[in-house]
């Protein structure tokens, strides 16, 4: 197994455990932004949840494979840790765009519902008496 | 807080069309429209000044809050759904005296700007 081989097995490996502790962190942690969106509809919280996961994995491991080939021959280990260090880094700025993307679609989510319970934004100028039609009839 | 009582002047062609609009929008709140002066709207609020009414437009909410003129627009747009935010951006301290002085020069002169009306609303309701 010659040197470049093993830059690719290491550069896998780094960016799958990265994209999974990821995932994982969005995972458990969106879950209480959801349940409080959808006023404490757990099925529906974890589903969303489940399906904006998926997401999140799909684009990321795509851009990991995709972005995977160096393009140039590594012949020494510094060669391979710099090359290493590259790929990596851009792996990382890709993770934490899409971490920051799905924190602004749960905010998002979460705005919607508060401002559907919101009281009005201004009190009266006064308060009147009020009687409804059908009471004075009986 | 479940419904408002929006007391409108049926005389006026724009009053008359931003209802038609109110109406067809989806709502939070149900909006009940009284023509202001009836006896109707004198029934329901036998304690209210009806002749203040007929100058601009009127909201009464269920628990018997009033809103006069720009809060009672504010109030409108709270109640529906695709413009809750907008009443409370419009509410803050830099925009409310400017809808104010919108809402008082409208209602002013409401008969006047029953052709603008037709021109903005003409698709809905």
């Amino acid at each position: 197994m010659n040197i470049l081989v093993v830059t690719y097995l290491v550069y896998l490996a780094i960016s799958i455990a990265l994209t999974v502790w990821v995932a994982q962190t969005l995972f458990k942690n969106g879950r209480v932004f959801l349940v409080d969106a959808f006023h404490g509809n757990e099925p529906l919280a974890d589903s969303v949840n489940h399906l904006l996961v998926v997401g999140f994995y799909l684009i990321n491991l795509g851009y990991v494979s995709l972005a995977l080939e160096l393009g140039y021959d590594v012949n020494t280990t510094r060669e391979s840790i710099e090359a290493l260090a590259r790929k990596v880094g851009l792996v990382l700025l890709v993770l934490g765009g899409m971490h920051f993307f799905n924190l602004l679609i749960f905010s998002r989510m979460r705005r919607r519902s508060v401002i559907a319970n919101a009281q009005p934004p201004i009190g009266p100028d006064q308060y009147t008496v009020t009687r409804e039609p059908e009471t004075c009839a009986s | 807080m479940r419904q408002l009582t929006v007391l409108y002047d049926p005389e006026c062609g724009l009053c008359r069309r931003v209802r038609e609009w109110l109406i067809a929008q989806p709502k939070y709140v149900e909006l009940l429209f009284v023509a202001v002066n009836s006896s109707e709207a004198i029934f329901r609020y036998p304690m209210l000044n009806h002749a203040l009414t007929r100058r601009d437009v009127t909201v009464i909410a269920d628990d018997g809050g009033v809103y006069w003129g720009a809060k009672a627009w504010l109030m409108c747009l709270w109640a529906l759904r695709q413009y809750r935010e907008w009443s409370f951006r419009l509410s803050s301290p830099e925009l409310l005296p400017t809808a104010r002085r919108v809402v008082s020069m409208i209602s002013q002169n409401r008969y006047r700007l029953e052709g603008v009306g037709r021109v903005f609303l003409r698709n809905s309701g």
